[in-house]
């Protein structure tokens, strides 16, 4: 039975053991024994307690104590060293044996392995404890909540900031410690999140420890077990005080320069940002003040939180050192900072009366432009001495920057109304308008001038087609051309005639070039010019150019005629000298042979001399660089009337023309041919000069002649000349008149030939003669004409001519 | 024919050079021709000279120019002006300014006589 009891122990999972009330061993069971490798005689009585932790042992020794003395079951745990000297846990459970009369006689105990249980709790505690010191450890606050809305736990920070205990906070109802006004709106999100189980997100202010609220960003987050229900919720709360006054101070800048792009007047934009910085700044009072136009003082720019008697004492002040921070800052165009007024003592005059107005603190800022010129300045004024944060600085820094793109932008604003104007007034005066468009969508952009000159109101919708309806139909294919050109990027410079509603032309020229925008596309900018004022005067210019040129023809005339004159008078001159000399030599007594023979042999020579003159008077129009035109000879015909009608009315001269209607243009130097009519007239006037007894009649004829020429007549009514004669009228030096020098003919027949035409004279039937001409229409060869010069001989050593004017 | 008047020619045209003086020695005159107003006025006939058939337009000192000189010097010879360039405006100005004659080129033996029997008759 002892055996079959001592089985059964021994298979009992535990280490079992009884013992005497003082703790001497009298039992230990054989798993005890293998555990320990303790024999069990040597443990029993005091010897198990070599198996036991020195550490643990008073505590075990007093609670075996415990239960002895107040014969309750017992629990404990205490570690054991094993046979192979590694110590674990147990747990050691024992009860109390009593004898009949109620004594404690025995102890029974059985010990459980607990080691690898207490290992895992071990572990879960470290786990707990790192856990606890990453969430107390997060830079944000942290806040763990019961599903009814208790805090369960707030990290380090979150008690840091509020200034409290998480005693305190466990009792705080939630949502306690935002803003008033942000406090209704927080516990509805967090029962809405609470009941759904949404995560929550909000951004609200928090009350500081200090009673500042700043704004904090909460994000909550809903832990579940493993059936999914919710057992705790997680926040997490950012502080983004930071962020919120950015965000504050760029939607004020942003509104600010809004009012800058709307063109708000200045002062409302200057009030406004004054505004934001007492607000953005707090506890603070804003002014700005902007050097007049002469440069020389302050003029008020906005001041909306400052007494009004205040800001009247300083408009008006001189910008310069000892006016005020104000000036000074404009003039240094620097920052002036005066922390403390009362012991202020650069501006005498001004600090006491800013004193007066409660100030005492002044920071003045210039407002410069953005080539660096001091347009103003920015002043901060506060009730107490200050000194600027570096924060206040950037602050301040940005806003003088928008002062000085507001100031800035209204000066540019003006300049550009003027310029615009100026613009304006420049397109209306030059009747230029200038033009821009997208030839692709077919988008218009035209100056006022533009619409003036098309004749649209400004209100019509440009298209190409409204374009083309104003322009000559004759011309739109060029203007079709020219924009079609331009869709290809390409410049057009072209002119056309618009055709405006009243039946009016206008000549316009338009100069485009192509260019790419930004984006890519084809825009065509170019200007639009109204040429018919310009093209009116044009014409009238050309008259008178053409009215020159007749007068400079028969200048040239003249000139030729005098340079003629002259190279053949010199030889002549030597003629009739030698010729007269020659005379008297042969009639003296004795006659003087030799010399008669010498001065003979001189009027030759220079009869040959004269001939020569004329030989090449001949050469230059036979050759030469002629210019060949194209000319209706009855329009210069009528030309050539025209120039000489003064002079021919009063030689009593009565024209008839006879001009043909069918004559062919021909190939010639107008010039030249004009040159030999006008020859012919002059001839004729003379002719007539001495004519009383007839009328003076000059009757010019063209008309179309054989093998495509063109014939010319003169026919005058004058002295005429005997058909024996008909030839030598063509010499040089032939001439029926008294003033003539016989060259007019001479040259006029050269002309003609070098036109490959031919001259000719005929008697009248009754008195005078006629004088023809006919040219082929083309000429087979190309014609030519040379200088005036060309007909002086070659220079002699001791002989050269030069025509001084006297 | 040892006290002939002596008349002097002033012209760049070598035929009116070279026919002048023959013509001037007819009608018994000593002459002396000059291409230039210069060469003339650095010659030592100026002087001399009792009458000037005189060119207008020369290169250089034209013959006008040369009439002032000889004002200016105080010399003043009587002037027969010649000029091959007829501008009916140029005589009448020569006139004026003291000449006593302006001949257009061609003129005739017989016209340069009375000029000179002019000029010979008056002093």
């Amino acid at each position: 039975m002892e055996n079959e009891l001592s089985r059964v122990v021994d298979a009992l999972p535990g280490l079992v053991w009884t013992a005497l009330p003082d703790g001497h061993a009298d039992f230990l069971n054989s798993r005890w024994l293998e555990y320990t490798g303790l024999g069990s005689e040597e443990a029993k009585g005091k010897g198990w307690l070599a198996a036991i932790h020195s550490d643990d042992m008073p505590h075990l020794l007093e609670y075996l104590e415990t239960i002895v003395a107040s014969g309750e079951t017992g629990e404990f745990e205490a570690r054991m060293r094993r046979f192979d000297g590694a110590y674990r846990w147990f747990h050691f459970q024992a009860s109390p044996l009593r004898d009949p009369m109620g004594r404690v006689i025995r102890l029974c105990g059985i010990n459980r392995d607990i080691e690898d249980r207490r290992r895992a709790d071990e572990a879960v505690r470290v786990l707990e404890g790192r856990y606890r010191a990453i969430v107390d450890g997060l830079p944000a606050i942290v806040t763990l909540l019961s599903t009814d809305g208790h805090v369960e736990h707030a990290n380090r920070y979150m008690l840091e900031y509020l200034g409290t205990t998480s005693e305190e906070m466990r009792d705080r109802a939630v949502g306690q410690a935002f803003h008033p006004d942000d406090r209704p709106e927080v516990l509805k999100r967090w029962s809405h999140s609470a009941e759904t189980g949404v995560p929550y997100d909000f951004e609200a202010r928090l009350r500081r420890a200090d009673g500042v609220y700043r704004w904090f960003h909460t994000s909550g987050f809903p832990l579940r077990d493993t059936e999914g229900r919710i057992f705790l919720w997680y926040f997490l709360q950012t502080d983004i005080e930071d962020r919120k006054r950015a965000e504050a101070l760029l939607f004020g800048e942003k509104q600010l320069l809004e009012m800058v792009a709307r063109g708000d007047s200045r002062s409302a934009v200057l009030e406004a940002l004054c505004r934001l910085v007492e607000r953005t700044a707090s506890d603070c009072y804003c002014s700005v003040v902007l050097a007049d136009s002469s440069g020389k003082r302050v003029e008020h720019g906005a001041a909306p939180s400052l007494p009004s008697t205040f800001i009247n004492s300083i408009i008006g002040r001189p910008i310069n050192l000892e006016a005020g921070p104000c000036g000074m800052a404009t003039y240094l165009n620097e920052q002036i900072i005066s922390v403390d007024l009362t012991s202020e003592t650069r501006w005498p005059s001004w600090c006491p009366m800013a004193l007066k107005h409660g100030l005492q603190a002044c920071w003045s800022t210039p407002i410069s432009s953005a080539d660096g010129k001091a347009l103003g300045a920015f002043a901060i004024y506060h009730k107490d001495p200050k000194t600027p944060t570096s924060l206040l600085q950037d602050l301040i820094e940005q806003f003088t920057h928008i002062a000085s793109i507001a100031v800035e932008r209204v000066q540019n604003d003006a300049a550009l109304k003027r310029s615009e104007a100026l613009l304006a007034q420049a397109q209306t005066l030059s009747l230029t308008g200038s033009f821009g468009c997208y030839v692709a969508t077919d988008e218009h952009f035209w100056s006022g001038e533009t619409f003036n000159i098309f004749g649209y109101e400004t209100s019509a919708n440009i298209s190409f087609k409204l374009i083309l309806e104003r322009v000559h139909p004759e011309d739109r294919p060029s203007i079709e051309q020219a924009i079609e050109s331009a869709a290809n990027g390409l410049g057009c410079d072209c002119e056309c005639r618009l055709l405006m509603p009243d039946g009016t032309l206008k000549h316009v020229h338009f100069v485009a070039h192509g260019t790419r925008d930004h984006s890519g596309r084809v825009e065509c900018i170019g200007a639009v010019q109204d040429m018919t004022a310009h093209r009116r005067s044009e014409e009238a210019l050309g008259k008178a150019r053409s009215e020159l040129a007749h007068v400079a023809r028969v200048t040239s005339l003249g000139e030729l005629t005098a340079s003629i004159a002259h190279e053949v008078n010199q030889p002549l001159s030597g003629i009739i000298t030698n010729a007269g000399t020659c005379l008297r030599m042969l009639a003296a007594d004795p006659p003087n042979l030799d010399g008669a023979r010498e001065t003979a042999r001189r009027t030759i020579r220079d009869g040959n001399r004269a001939a020569d003159v004329v030989a090449r008077l001949r050469a230059l129009f036979a050759k030469g660089n002629t210019v060949a035109d194209t000319v209706d000879l009855n329009e210069a015909t009528r030309e050539v009337i025209a120039l000489l009608l003064k002079e021919l009315q009063r030689s009593r001269v009565v024209v008839h023309t006879e001009l043909a209607g069918d004559l062919p243009a021909i190939t010639a130097d107008r010039v030249q041919l004009q040159q030999v009519i006008l020859n012919l007239f002059l001839n004729a006037s003379d002719a007539m000069g001495g004519v009383e007894d007839r009328p003076r009649r000059l009757r010019v004829r063209t008309e179309r002649a054989e093998d495509d020429h063109v014939c010319l007549s003169v026919q005058d009514a004058g002295v005429g000349f005997g058909p024996e004669n008909a030839e030598r009228l063509f010499d040089a030096f032939y001439t029926t008149k008294l003033q003539g020098m016989g060259i007019g003919l001479s040259v006029s027949r050269s002309i003609v030939e070098s036109h490959q035409g031919r001259m000719w004279a005929v008697p009248n039937e009754g008195p005078g003669a006629t004088f023809s001409f006919s040219i082929p229409c083309r000429p087979a060869r190309p014609i030519g004409v040379n200088s005036v010069s060309a007909i002086r001989p070659p220079a002699e050593t001791d002989a050269q001519h030069i025509v001084r004017t006297l | 024919m040892v006290d002939r008047s002596l008349v002097s020619v002033i012209d760049d045209d070598k035929s009116v050079r070279e026919s002048l003086p023959d013509l001037l020695n007819e009608f018994g005159f000593a002459a002396q021709a000059f291409s230039s107003a210069e060469e003339f006025l650095a010659s030592i006939y100026v002087g001399q000279t009792k009458c000037l058939i005189l060119d207008v337009a020369m290169p250089g000192m034209s013959g006008p120019d040369l009439q002032r000189e000889l004002a200016l010097r105080g010399q003043g010879i009587p002037i027969v002006f010649i000029t091959a360039r007829r501008d009916n405006g140029v005589r009448p100005r020569l006139i004026e300014a003291g000449a006593m004659e302006c001949l257009f080129k061609p003129f005739s033996d017989t016209a340069l006589l009375r000029a000179l029997d002019a000029v010979f008759r008056g002093s």
